[in-house]
């Protein structure tokens, strides 16, 4: 028993009901189709909620599928070695080798059994690396058919943005007339406009949450956001979604006002800036014998759409949904629909230009009260590492420490665990943070 | 006070001992397959050469890849930051330290109290280390030591083209096979290290003085292709493979 | 009988390659004009040389570097870790502007860094809509261009008109129609020109003006159809893959035993394969020419379309083999590279895949080039 304890913990009172919500967003996929509803795969960024026009459906996004797996090295292994026994390379998206070689040998993660086979794929150009080809690979291999939005937006401050977003608008509103044609259904829009009001609200409650981390201690430690955010990510439309968050909100809440931590020995906080090593995520459990609580990251957790950055301000707060923004038209109908998630989208902190998105690393660190940033230059992932090393400066100009390492997200056998732990050390050293004695 | 530092290296174990900051002895054994064994017998030979007892050493601090594995240390810490107390300790004006090891090159950013502000590694990449060096002089069929030697006479480029360490090797094959002069070679495969190394270097900033340590810091072929690198004069301990350990012994005083 | 107007168009061309900074460098003195370099083939030269300018395509050396580690993470393509070494070097110090419109991520990083440590006067991106079968994405990229358009004209202080657009349209049509020509020589049992000279001849096209290319593009095709080459064809290759500059590796190649008599890559028929078809409103038509293009694998989403243009090439010039190569890492390219292998077995042509790198080890190379060559000549023999 550690004499380090600093603060009260507890487990969250909702684990179990989070836990329950996560796998049957999972298992759903198994019996969905016995249920009448459609199998459809997407992204993890798909506003999905839109299928909902087409009546009860089950959506897999294939990032958070693929990083499930990831975390099993026993499971993941096989897969990717089936991937890339078809000839395709190892340094290609560490979340697709998974996903596509559970595919390919027709195993389901999350029940053993078979794979799911979708009723279509509706995948957006999230990552130029190649997402729709992923996608593709599936629709030819289980001979369904597919679409794809290209409506990663930003990414630049030059030219008027508002040719780009009739284009996003445009291809969201086409497509709902692609899906119309392959299911037979029509498109009823309120369902998909009521939907997508569930997903924006859902979308901010998740915002909310995560921001709250930033009181100190913090009341939620990194792995367990990870293994929340599945509710939110796959079930942002529903109803059941909105009750689990507000409770959860409200005990995180509760848990700042009673100063219950997660890391009940928090001394040193630090940030993400990218997914964690699926495989490795007990090198967070590990710092904690160095009393260090991993507060957040920026991918994965809030970039895509769940707060909003008032850069001028230096501030970041929860979303504010669509509707309510200034200036943003009520929603009646599939166009207004379509043109309001193309704007949305293009508000994605992700989407933005370097230079702000930059301004962004630094605002959600001091609301999160980090003293470190912990960068991984992820093999598995081209857009995100591109640039890692001119974060890195950026961060260190603003007098903010940062610990870089290399690995891969998805790849376990990409991870030298010993060197990364090694690293780690090394840098807290410098910090004067140690072990504690008796941890 | 008397403490030690042990410095597990992948290729050899140095110790270092200091009285109130005075080195009273050093040593240096092959790491070989027993890391334990080695460390006891590289403390030892020191021990017994410094004259003194072990139950005179207050503190042992171990640094390292193997350092968790010596049991009879107090306290272990990362080379990166006995890399920075060493070489601070020697000269105090070194804000940049490059040390290129058996298996790993790091470069570190320290102020001047040897604190660590940032640093960089090469990951599993032994194109940017000793057993680069080691590896193509037994594709040279010579010993490094005649490697050096030859190098510093070379006349013409001969470029090595394959970043990676393994195919470098077969490339030298190619260029033996072509009568490619020994020596241009193997003035070769010391400039792909250092560029191999000063490209990772370039991760930190690049602040004067700038010091190499670690064992491949004695090949002056290095030094050499360093400094043309990194554009930059460099500080170059005496027997800079006891930097390290020396490091760690100040640790353990402290 | 000597062949003088062949050797000049040639040598000309290799002598832009060799010394491509001093050409726009005198560019510059002779014309007043600016330089404007682009990284991808996706830029609208054709807007930039109608604004007054040289669109000079920004390419490597082939030389090995440290400086880009410190920019880019290892893991990033070759080429576009060479690229950004020659901007970090200062040898594109009298380049007036840069541009790049958005297809690959891997690039993508040699721009941005570029944008932060690269002084360069003129810096604009072109937000390029990669939906290729969408109907939305050329209105999206005529508005696209109509932005660049307008920030060249505020660069350079002189308007952009119809005319100048013509002009542009006409001369870059007929560069490609040219090099087209050039390219349908190549089906020839023997062919007059090797592959490493017609990649001279594309490389030389995205370094000079296009005017001036033309006219050499006019005497080698007088001269083509008398050119008898003093060597063996040998076998008939394809290459497809990755940006391609590396003429050394290519006359490597062909020293081999083979004859590269046609290709898919960007500094090759992927480049200049198709032409702009007029329209009252040029910059849609410009648009419409860069959304339906032949597409880069790191613009299209379906693997499908690029692969079945490559094989009905490979069929049309009657090949005996295929080099598929990439650039180390290179994401769209390993999309590809399996469906581009299955689609070549099925038509019995044998594929040798190799990664490039800055600099390559041409002893490793070789061997496995020579052995791919005696194994496709037994297929064929």
């Amino acid at each position: 028993m550690t004499t380090n304890m600093k603060y009260k913990s507890k487990p969250l009172d909702c684990w179990q009901w989070g836990k329950e919500l996560r796998l049957e967003a999972y298992q759903d996929l198994v019996t969905g189709h016995e249920q009448g509803k459609i199998l459809i795969l997407g992204c993890a960024a798909t506003p999905y909620g839109i299928l909902a026009g087409l009546g009860d459906f089950v959506f897999l996004a294939g990032e958070p599928y693929g990083a499930s797996v990831a975390a099993d090295p026993p499971f993941s292994i096989p897969c990717m070695e089936a991937f890339e026994s078809r000839g395709y390379s190892r340094d290609m998206c560490g979340y697709m080798r998974n996903f596509l070689g559970s595919m390919y040998l027709d195993k389901y993660y999350f029940t053993g059994g078979n794979f799911p086979k979708f009723d279509f794929v509706w995948s957006v150009r999230h990552c130029p690396a190649g997402h729709p080809k992923w996608h593709q690979l599936v629709s030819e291999y289980q001979g369904v058919p597919m679409n794809y939005i290209d409506d990663e937006t930003m990414l630049s401050n030059d030219g008027d943005p508002q040719h780009r977003l009739e284009y996003v608008a445009g291809q969201y509103l086409d497509s709902i007339e692609w899906m119309e044609k392959v299911t037979g259904r029509t498109f009823d829009d309120e369902k998909a406009i009521e939907a997508m009001r569930n997903y924006f609200r859902n979308e901010s409650l998740w915002g909310e949450i995560c921001l709250l981390n930033g009181a100190v201690p913090a009341p939620l430690d990194i792995k367990s956001l990870f293994a929340l955010m599945p509710i939110s990510m796959l079930r942002r439309h529903e109803a059941v979604a909105t009750q689990f968050l507000e409770t959860l909100r409200d005990e995180v809440k509760d848990r700042i006002d009673n100063q219950i931590a997660a890391v009940p020995t928090e001394r040193y906080r630090m940030t993400m800036l990218t997914p964690p090593p699926w495989s490795f995520l007990k090198i967070f459990r590990y710092l904690e014998n160095f009393g260090v609580v991993f507060v957040g990251t920026y991918v994965y957790l809030i970039n895509s759409g769940e707060v909003n950055f008032l850069i001028d301000e230096g501030k970041v707060v929860p979303a504010t949904v669509p509707e309510e923004r200034p200036g943003w038209p009520e929603i009646k109908n599939r166009e207004d629909l379509c043109r309001t998630v193309a704007r949305w989208r293009s508000e994605h902190p992700f989407q933005s230009h370097l230079d702000t998105r930059k301004k962004e690393y630094v605002i959600i660190f001091n609301q999160w009260k980090g003293d470190a940033y912990l960068l991984l230059l992820n093999r598995g992932c081209v857009p995100m590492t591109t640039s890692m090393y001119d974060f890195q400066r950026d961060l260190q100009s603003h007098g903010i420490s940062v610990a870089m390492f290399e690995g891969n997200f998805a790849d376990c056998r990409d991870i030298d665990e010993t060197g990364v732990l090694d690293r780690l050390e090394a840098f807290l050293e410098g910090q004067g943070i140690y072990k504690m004695a008796d941890a | 006070m008397i403490t030690a530092g042990i410095d597990m290296g992948a290729q050899s174990v140095k110790v270092v001992i200091l009285d109130d900051g005075k080195v009273l002895n050093r040593s240096l054994v092959p790491t070989g397959f027993e890391p334990m064994e080695a460390a006891q017998k590289a403390l030892d030979e020191a021990i017994k050469a410094a004259g003194i007892s072990r139950d005179d050493i207050k503190q042992i601090v171990s640094t390292g890849a193997g350092r968790k594995s010596v049991t009879f240390a107090d306290k272990s810490i990362t080379e990166v930051t006995s890399d920075a107390r060493g070489i601070t300790s020697l000269h105090p004006s070194v804000r940049t330290i490059v040390d290129i090891g058996a298996e790993e090159a790091r470069g570190i950013s320290c102020d001047e109290k040897g604190k660590v502000l940032d640093f960089a590694k090469n990951d599993k990449c032994a194109a940017g280390s000793g057993a680069f060096v080691e590896s193509m002089a037994r594709a040279l069929e010579i010993k490094v030591p005649e490697m050096i030697e030859i190098s510093l006479k070379s006349t013409k480029d001969a470029p090595i083209n394959a970043t990676c360490a393994v195919f470098a090797e077969s490339e030298v094959v190619s260029l033996i096979h072509s009568k490619v002069e020994k020596a241009d070679i193997a003035h070769a495969v010391h400039d792909a290290i250092a560029s191999r190394v000063s490209s990772m270097v370039r991760r930190i900033p690049i602040e004067n003085d700038v010091a190499l340590i670690g064992g491949v810091a004695n090949n002056v072929a290095i030094v050499d292709a360093m400094k043309k690198h990194l554009e930059v004069d460099l500080v170059v301990p005496e027997d800079p493979q006891f930097v390290s350990a020396l490091g760690a012994a100040l640790a353990a005083a402290a | 009988m000597e062949d003088k107007s062949i050797v000049r168009a040639i040598e000309k061309f290799e002598e832009i390659l060799e010394n491509r900074h001093q050409y726009a460098r005198d560019w510059k003195e002779r014309t007043g004009g600016k330089v404007t370099g682009w990284l991808c083939t996706y830029a609208p030269v054709e807007l930039i040389y109608a604004a007054g300018m040289l669109p000079v395509r920004i390419l490597g050396t082939h030389e090995g570097q440290d400086v880009t580690d410190r920019y880019l993470f290892p893991t990033v393509c070759p080429f576009s870790r060479d690229a950004l070494a020659q901007g970090i070097k200062g040898r594109y110090e009298y380049l007036d502007g840069i541009t790049m419109s958005r297809t690959c991520s891997h690039v993508q990083g040699t721009f941005d860094n570029w944008r932060n440590y690269v002084p360069t006067p003129f810096i604009h991106y072109i937000w390029f809509p990669c939906h290729r079968e969408s109907s939305r994405a050329i209105p999206c990229l005529r508005g696209e261009f109509s932005d660049f358009k307008q920030a060249m004209e505020q660069f350079t202080g002189k308007n952009v008109s119809d005319e100048d657009l013509d002009k542009a349209i006409e001369l870059y049509n007929t560069n490609r129609n040219l090099m087209r020509q050039v390219y349908k020589f190549r089906k020839s049992e023997n062919p007059p020109i090797t592959g490493a000279e017609a990649m001279e001849m594309v490389v030389a096209s995205q370094l000079m003006d296009v005017a001036e290319h033309n006219k050499l593009l006019e005497d080698l095709l007088a001269e083509l159809p008398d050119r008898k080459l003093d060597r063996e064809a040998g076998l008939r290759l394809m290459m497809v893959g990755s940006e391609m500059d590396d003429i050394v590796f290519v006359r490597m190649l062909e020293e081999l035993g083979c004859t590269v008599v046609i290709d898919e890559h960007c500094t090759g028929s992927r480049y200049f394969w198709d032409d702009i078809v007029f329209q009252e409103d040029r910059l849609a038509a410009i648009a419409g020419r860069y959304v339906t293009r032949w597409p880069c694998p790191a613009v299209s989403s379906d693997f499908n379309d690029r692969c079945d243009r490559t094989i009905q090439h490979a069929k049309d010039w009657n090949i005996q083999g295929v080099l598929l190569y990439q650039q180390k890492f290179c994401d769209p390219h390993e999309f590809d590279i399996p469906s581009l292998q299955e689609k070549f077995k099925e038509i019995d042509i044998p594929a040798l895949v190799l990664e490039f790198d800055v600099t390559i080890p041409f002893g490793q190379f070789r061997t496995r080039i020579e052995a791919f060559l005696e194994m496709a000549e037994l297929e064929v023999f």
